[in-house]
């Protein structure tokens, strides 16, 4: 009798608990940007027993974090599949750490790819290279899946728009990432002069001096100090020379 | 009923008393104060690596010494009475069933909070010992400062705590739920266990079973249903990894699970009353 009255009320509860733990799920990944991350299947799949045991026991922070020495370990070994695989892995179990996608990227498109363009094993020049590139752009390929899972941070844009400037060489690229960068609400206040940096690296110095003087008349005539606007009225000076002087060149 | 929240305090404070006098609670405490000091060693990583690892590890200390506290402790609630016979001069007094029932509960919630607490100082102390020692060392730039400073001294923290201290009551709250049913403490144990471990995939399980098109076996779905009525959501808390993780979490979404906690202890007490008022002791 009594256990079936505590059954009655379990059953009961139960309803009412299902609806109430989908409205806070449904939630909880609207305030997560929509961003589900793995499921149990997934992560069972791509990780050891212990590891699976940990990440789906509540302690995935730390399976993630042990995924992360693994790497840094390999690292120091230069054993660049390992540190990928274990970084794909630590992304996957936590993929709203923005710092996470941050350190596999830059381990990826710098270190992994300058040790394979230095790589004594390999004589051959081009072939160095074009696995260098590769692995350029698998750093790229995580930033940009970091970017889809933490689209509220400007950490993520801002690191894509550097290894586009600094390891594909794409400036036009680069702007626009720093252009979304700049929209969220954690961007550094440098980071707004980036864009006109990077259009100016394009070659487009028409576009770069319009952003540069939009930017100024964005900052209004007392502009906070860290926004730097000495910088950005410099930069419009250089901009108008160097545009003037190349019309000059141009007429005669 | 001012009556009834005296005994209910009596039975707690006991309770409360006996747990801490009993050393495999210190013992517990001290590991995981160890394993939370032991985390500021990760030292070559970058700053918020660094202060992600701390405190993912001292959520994970916080969070495995609590569950122990609470298995051992919830284990040993009724099944250790009975054994020792100490139930029966309990209850010849004037104490209701249920007042037993919630008076222990709360002694044990009491001890987890008390453990929780001390464990979050020590957090606490680990991250502001961190902060000092990277300001010291890579905090010449002010913005850099700014930036160690904030990681260590995230207010959000508070909301992480709250979320480790109630998602243990919880697992509390089923131990006293099994306590009440069982004869032994392993069974106990075994089944708040597993009851923690499912309750991580229950939200698969309950979206397998009403949004999945799947045509699965009748038996399949009865189980997957019989996971989602039963068992507790405790990815709901996973909230705290985001915390950690430095994102934003509205006070609002803490506050609803801790609502949500509240509420699923107080059917699962309720239950477990039922059931102790039908038992033959």
């Amino acid at each position: 009798m009594a256990g079936g009255l505590a059954c009655l009320l379990l059953f009961g509860w139960g309803g009412v608990k299902i609806s109430w733990e989908k409205a806070m799920t449904q939630a909880q990944r609207k305030a997560t940007y929509g961003f589900r991350g793995p499921t149990a299947v997934a992560i069972r799949e791509k990780v050891g027993q212990g590891l699976a045991l940990a990440a789906l026991g509540g302690f995935r922070g730390l399976a993630a974090n042990a995924l992360m020495l693994q790497a840094h370990t390999a690292w120091e070994q230069q054993q660049w599949v390992r540190v990928r695989s274990s970084l794909e892995l630590a992304t996957l179990l936590q993929p709203r750490v923005a710092v996470f996608w941050d350190t596999a990227s830059w381990h990826l498109a710098w270190n992994a790819a300058v040790a394979a363009e230095r790589y004594g094993g390999e004589p051959n020049e081009t072939r160095r290279r074009i696995e260098a590139r590769r692995w350029v752009e698998a750093g790229r390929d995580l930033l940009e899946r970091g970017t889809k899972a933490v689209p509220e941070r400007a950490l993520l844009f801002q690191r894509l728009g550097d290894l586009y400037w600094q390891r594909l060489g794409d400036y036009q690229a680069a702007a626009e990432c720093y252009r979304e960068a700049i929209t969220k609400g954690d961007a550094p206040p440098y980071l707004e002069r980036f864009v006109g940096y990077a259009l100016d690296k394009a070659g487009d110095k028409k576009a770069a001096l319009t952003y540069f003087r939009n930017l100024r008349a964005q900052m209004g005539s007392l502009p906070a100090s860290e926004r730097r606007p000495e910088v950005v009225d410099r930069e419009i000076h250089r901009l108008e020379k160097e545009l003037s002087a190349g019309v000059s060149s141009e007429k005669k | 009923m001012i009556g009834s929240l005296r005994r209910i305090a009596a039975v707690a404070g006991n309770t409360f008393l006996e747990a801490v006098r009993q050393k495999v609670f210190a013992v517990l405490l001290v590991f995981g104060l160890v394993l939370i000091f032991g985390a500021n060693y990760f030292t070559e990583f970058s700053f918020q690596e660094q202060f992600k690892f701390l405190k993912d590890l001292g959520y994970a200390a916080i969070s495995l010494t609590g569950l122990l506290v609470g298995l051992l402790g919830a284990a040993q609630l009724i099944p250790g009475e009975i054994e020792r016979r100490t139930i029966l001069t309990a209850l010849c007094r004037p104490l209701r069933r249920w007042e037993f029932i919630a008076g222990k509960y709360a002694g044990l919630a009491l001890l987890l909070a008390v453990m929780v607490g001390v464990m979050a100082v020590a957090v606490a102390g680990v991250l502001g010992w961190k902060e000092a020692q990277l300001i010291a060392r890579e905090g010449s730039d002010p913005e850099v400062a700014a930036a160690i400073r904030a990681e260590a001294r995230d207010p959000r923290l508070i909301q992480a705590v709250l979320l480790v201290e109630v998602k243990l009551a919880v697992v509390a709250a089923v131990a006293v739920f099994f306590s009440t049913v069982a004869t032994s403490t392993t069974f106990v144990m075994a089944m708040t266990l597993m009851v923690y471990l499912i309750g991580h995939l229950e939200s698969v399980a309950r979206e397998q079973w009403l949004e999945s098109g799947e045509v699965v076996s009748w038996m399949t779905k009865a189980f997957l249903a019989g996971v989602a009525f039963l068992v507790p959501d405790f990815n709901l808390y996973n909230l705290i990894d985001e915390i950690v993780a430095g994102n934003v979490v509205l006070w609002r979404s803490t506050l609803e699970v801790i609502g949500y906690s509240v509420v699923y202890i107080a059917v699962l007490l309720t239950a477990a009353s039922v059931i102790f008022e039908g038992r033959d002791i």
